[in-house]
């Protein structure tokens, strides 16, 4: 079961392929300090494969936020490319679509409106844009608010309608930038259960950056660990939880797996922990040492 | 019980000019102040009356209005595009002009006066100049805050779908800044308004400054105060009308705190187009009917260039009984109307 998820994702096409990034802040010269270059990325290299769920997790700072700009096109690396679908990335485009921390609604727009920002600026047709967001609001089960506007909404609602709006312009890759860090904890589990449904409704690449260790794992096939200082992928961990993975929380395994990517984060410098774990079977590894 | 309570609390805020107005009416009757330089309430209310029935203070005070209008326009022409132009295409400039602004905000127009007067003579031109200075930095000032106020992520979000400057400023910057640059054009009807009266005093030949001026110049003491009232009476009402305006383009404001708490119920989601309808339909009325008032004053200066001040409105004040030969009768005439009102 394990060894076949993990080719199954191997077989699949590279989307995004990240080489060598890196990215250098110059850190303008204070009274008590001189100028100088802060690398917060350092060789980050990353793949991300076709239709693949994939959850970058790490301390804050440690430029995982910047990379995925990076990916949306919203910010350029020092040096080192970015390609997807072997075309590198230069700019923004609607290929992408983007899911940020925080409420990035437009206030002054109802739900629907919202969701067709998009589908304006790719100039679809008035009646083509209603047919479309009619769709998606109802993808995300908002049928009866779609025409009510933000403040009128909970925060749940909010980040509802924010991927709404970014699949309504029909993306190939979904990024999400601690989407539900805002909310509330019950709010965020039902979120996460309703992502993994759009996910396999659309089948869309997602990569899904977040601080929480349980959502890494609950919702993705593979999770990229980074650490800070600089900021760098150290370890791409699989995980072959069964899907659906409703209830899944309080299985062994998901305790094993959450206890694995705990200590990549917790330290570093512990060199027991990388011991023995590679691509291979991670619950298999870390069972004899978890206790939890 | 909850009906009273409601009305209470509308009419609290008022109670203090109740109390003023009471007092205005009391005091010179009972000779505590001298009823000469300050005449009873209904006195002014009878000058009003006056003033109304003989047609001067609409010809005063649709030419002020049409007055402030312009400049306004005039202002909001220049400041929102400089604003937005500074802000989107050079942040870096706009910054290192923010002390400028400042400074160039606290120059008072009037004290340009002259300056306006040599470059423009005494006319429209230079009215509308000074009322259009004074509006321009609050509205230029407040444009640029109510930019740099709209919530970053929603810029972010935009530019993560590559979107064009244009659609940037239209759909983003736009309605977010909306409601600060509102609140600049509110400040800059209230400096315009002050403008406006302050340099209809000083060389016109109509409008509710020159009104309160003229009255004073002839000793009509409670004509005086009628221009005075119509003049808080106007500013006021462009003010609500504007507060109005921005309640409006608030509507999708989260609303936290203190308003949250007072049930304060919210208003309508957008503006109705019937208000929009009646809005547009004063405004062009005002422009055309001021604009019909101003040319006519403006050419009756130009073929009466002596004594302007004298016979301006003489034909609206010939109807207004006694007030022929202001100069010669003034103190009589204002007995007079002391008695009439008596």
């Amino acid at each position: 079961m394990a060894e076949n998820t993990i080719e199954r994702i191997e077989e699949k096409k590279d989307k995004i392929i990240a080489k060598n990034i890196r990215r250098v802040y110059q850190i303008k010269a204070t009274e008590n300090n001189a100028g100088h270059e802060f690398e917060a990325i350092k060789e980050l290299n990353l793949v991300v494969k076709q239709g693949e769920l994939l959850a970058i997790v790490g301390p804050s700072g440690c430029g995982k936020s910047t990379f995925l700009d990076m990916l949306a096109g919203l910010e350029k690396p020092t040096s080192g490319e970015i390609f997807m679908d072997d075309k590198k990335i230069t700019g923004p485009a609607l290929d992408r679509g983007i899911v940020l921390q925080g409420y990035a609604l437009f206030p002054w727009r109802t739900v629907r409106k919202n969701v067709e920002f998009g589908l304006e600026i790719k100039k679809i047709p008035e009646k083509e844009r209603y047919a479309i967001s009619e769709r998606y609001i109802d993808l995300v089960g908002l049928s009866k608010f779609a025409d009510r506007y933000p403040y009128e909404l909970s925060g749940g609602m909010k980040q509802r309608v924010a991927i709404a709006r970014a699949l309504a312009y029909d993306p190939d890759v979904l990024l999400m930038d601690e989407p539900f860090a805002a909310v509330d904890a019950q709010t965020r589990e039902s979120l996460q259960e309703e992502l993994l449904r759009i996910w396999e409704k659309t089948k869309k690449t997602i990569v899904f950056v977040t601080h929480g260790i349980d959502e890494a794992v609950f919702l993705a096939d593979r999770v990229a660990v980074m650490t800070a200082n600089p900021g760098t992928v150290k370890e791409i961990v699989t995980i072959d939880l069964p899907r659906p993975r409703d209830g899944i929380r309080s299985s062994a395994e998901f305790g094993w797996v959450r206890h694995k990517i705990w200590q990549l984060l917790q330290n570093d410098t512990e060199s027991a922990v990388k011991e023995g774990i590679g691509n291979t079977d991670v619950a298999g590894s870390i069972a004899p040492t978890a206790s939890l | 019980m909850e009906r009273i309570n409601k009305i209470k609390v509308k009419i609290l805020p008022y109670i203090g000019i109740f109390c003023f107005l009471n007092l205005w009416e009391i005091l010179p009757r009972l000779g505590v102040v001298d009823a000469q330089f300050l005449p009873p309430f209904s006195t002014v209310c009878l000058a009003i009356q006056t003033l109304w029935q003989d047609g001067i203070l609409y010809t005063n005070t649709i030419i002020s209005l049409w007055r402030v209008l312009i400049g306004l326009l005039l202002a909001i022409f220049i400041a929102v595009p400089l604003g937005f132009f500074l802000e989107v295409f050079s942040p870096e400039i706009s910054k290192r002009l923010d002390g400028l602004f400042n400074l160039l905000s606290h120059v008072n127009p009037f004290s340009l006066a002259p300056l306006f007067i040599l470059l423009f003579g005494i006319g429209e031109k230079e009215k509308l100049a000074i009322i259009s200075l004074s509006a321009v930095w609050p509205i230029l000032f407040h444009t640029i805050t109510g930019i740099r106020s709209v919530n970053p992520i929603l810029i972010k979000t935009g530019r993560s779908m590559n979107i064009s400057t244009g659609v940037l400023i239209k759909d983003i910057l736009f309605p977010g800044a909306l409601p600060i640059i509102i609140t600049g054009i509110r400040l800059g009807v209230q400096m315009s308004m002050f403008m406006l009266i302050a340099a209809e005093m000083m060389g016109a030949g109509a409008g509710l400054g020159w009104l309160v001026h003229n009255s004073a110049m002839v000793y009509q003491i409670p004509r005086l105060y009628a221009g005075g009232v119509f003049i808080i009476l106007l500013g006021m009402s462009l003010n609500k009308i504007i507060l109005w305006f921005q309640t409006y383009s608030w509507f999708w404001q989260e609303r936290t705190g203190v308003a949250e708490q007072t049930h304060i119920k919210r208003r309508h989601k957008q503006v109705s187009s019937v208000a929009v309808f009646c809005f547009m339909f004063i405004f062009s009325g005002v422009l055309f009917f001021g604009g019909n008032e101003v040319h006519k004053i403006n050419t009756q200066v130009r073929t009466l260039p002596m004594n302007h001040d004298m016979h301006q409105h003489s034909a609206g004040m010939e109807k207004g009984a006694e007030t022929t030969e202001p100069q010669k009768a003034y103190v009589p005439n204002f007995k007079a109307d002391e008695d009439k009102h008596k």
